[in-house]
């Protein structure tokens, strides 16, 4: 197989965006052009989750493919609902790696505030059992306060720990001007004082408002390419060194062990072996928080701590941005945004910009291998992607 | 007439899947045959949802994923008061959700 490299990104501000979609996902692919000087590339992959229900579009890859003036090369919408856009990437990876393509671009896009809040969640619920869970009701954000409750009893796992992860993260996305909340909180705001449950009221019990991430409007593309192409593009050489992928039981209740996710373990594994390193080896990582304890449970789940460490890691400040190994210095899905399908191509982007030096006031001192998790359902499809800056 | 939430056990190794699928896990067999659900077992873990889908126009709901006495697990709706982790509960096959004239039947587990 050959070698991939990323060399070109783009992005939308996460937000809520009043312009159509394939403007969402034309405005990051135009800047991920310009950013390595190419005007054409040999095949489109779209990542997005969302439009035929949220809004009355399909064949978005179609209508973007024209829409950038690409025709007639080919072009597919991937759905992997919020692993969309890491599924998507590994798709381009796939594509490039494998001889058929040179230059692969990849656009994540999703516009899910066209939609009420009471449609979006019934939309993003739609990934559950229809049978065994939809009909009770059953959202993300329940099965995300189940998951905590476990985790809690079994791990020492806290609120304050939550909240620290959202803190963290609000505090990481005030330096990321494309984050979609730009909003400082505190501990005394959200928890401590008289007023903490009516600024962060419960949610999916344990989990309050400020355990969970925006519903997001965003675009975001990388474009990936061979050596001999990446070579003479003038920008930092950022190789897509691990895919992994990793699936699991549909229904939540027939795992085995409740509090494990088993699809963040393999789908881990294997892009750390293909890319040859260990997860110590990882220097910054974006890791999949659409809940605070995610971040904390995956952190452990990929290697990084062992089970049921990751919160005192969390409150050591280890994985604060000045920390050994900064999580989601980009705000993560908590703060910077989830428009679900293009989250994944997001964190690449974030990755990326990390291993070039590019992010500014943000940047991780001399990072130079990358990691992200984008976790489809609750945990039942699963990408990871090692990126590794080349000297 | 009693309701049942049905199981599925495969007729290769006798294994009870909930819910259905198309080929067994434990053996690669892909003929079943329903078999009733137990309705007794105890808690695993629980949530209240305060932020519902639409369909439901209570103002919160408490689900709950219960391993039953025969070692099935279903996730449902808890009508109890104070749920704790671990506690014995027993089911019933009641109206969970109701979309238009549709009525969606599912487990709803009391004290006990």
């Amino acid at each position: 197989m050959r070698d991939v490299y990323v060399i070109g990104i783009g992005i939308t501000s996460f937000s809520r965006l009043e312009y159509p979609l394939v403007e969402i996902a034309a405005y990051p692919a135009v800047m991920a052009m310009k950013d390595c000087g190419l005007s054409k590339v040999d095949h489109l992959f779209v990542a997005n989750m969302g439009a035929s229900r949220l809004n009355h579009q399909t064949g978005l890859a179609s209508a973007l493919v024209d829409h950038l003036s690409l025709t007639p090369v080919g072009a597919e919408t991937i759905e992997n609902g919020p692993a969309s856009g890491a599924s998507a990437i590994k798709a381009g990876w796939m594509a490039v790696a494998s001889g058929l393509h040179d230059t692969v671009m990849v656009v994540g896009a999703e516009r899910m505030r066209e939609a009420n809040n009471l449609e979006t969640t019934d939309f993003v619920a739609s990934l559950t059992h229809p049978l065994a869970e939809q009909i009770y009701g059953v959202t993300l954000p329940s099965l995300a306060g189940m998951f905590t409750r476990l985790y809690m009893e079994k791990y020492g796992v806290t609120s304050r720990h939550l909240a620290m992860v959202a803190i963290k993260n609000h505090n990481n996305a005030m330096l990321n001007k494309f984050a979609h909340l730009h909003e400082p909180i505190t501990l005394e705001g959200i928890l401590d004082s008289d007023d903490a449950l009516t600024n962060n009221p419960m949610v999916a019990d344990p989990l309050r408002f400020y355990d969970m991430c925006p519903v997001s409007d965003g675009g975001a593309c990388v474009i990936l390419a061979c050596a001999e192409v990446a070579k003479k593009v003038k920008r930092p050489l950022i190789r897509l060194a691990g895919v992994g992928q990793a699936t699991d039981t549909h229904c939540v209740h027939e795992r085995k062990e409740p509090t494990d996710l088993l699809a963040v373990r393999g789908a881990a594994a294997q892009s750390f072996k293909m890319a040859g390193i260990k997860p110590s080896d990882v220097q910054v990582a974006e890791l999949h928080d659409a809940f605070t304890i995610l971040e904390i449970a995956e952190s452990e789940e990929v290697g990084f701590f062992k089970k049921g460490q990751g919160h005192i890691a969390l409150e050591e400040g280890y994985t604060s941005l000045t920390g050994k190994l900064p999580i989601n210095p980009s705000g993560g899905l908590k703060a910077k945004g989830h428009p679900v399908g293009a989250t994944g191509v997001g964190q690449a982007h974030e990755i990326v910009t990390q291993l070039r030096g590019e992010a500014g006031e943000r940047q991780v001192k001399n990072a130079r291998v990358g990691f992200t998790v984008n976790f489809g359902g609750f945990g039942n499809n699963v990408v990871a992607l090692t990126f590794i800056k080349e000297k | 007439m009693e309701r049942h939430i049905l199981g599925y056990k495969c007729r290769g190794c006798g294994h009870v899947w909930y819910p259905n699928r198309a080929v067994c896990q434990d053996c690669r067999g892909t003929e079943f045959e329903p078999v009733p659900l137990p309705k007794t077992g105890k808690l695993l873990t629980f949530t209240v949802l305060h932020n519902l889908a639409v369909d439901f126009e209570v103002p919160s709901l408490t689900l709950g994923i219960v391993e039953l006495s025969n070692g099935n697990r279903i996730t449902g709706h808890l009508k109890i008061d104070q749920p704790k982790i671990g506690m014995k509960v027993t089911g019933k096959v009641e109206p969970v959700r109701q979309v238009g004239y549709h009525t969606s039947y599912g487990m709803v587990f009391y004290k006990g």
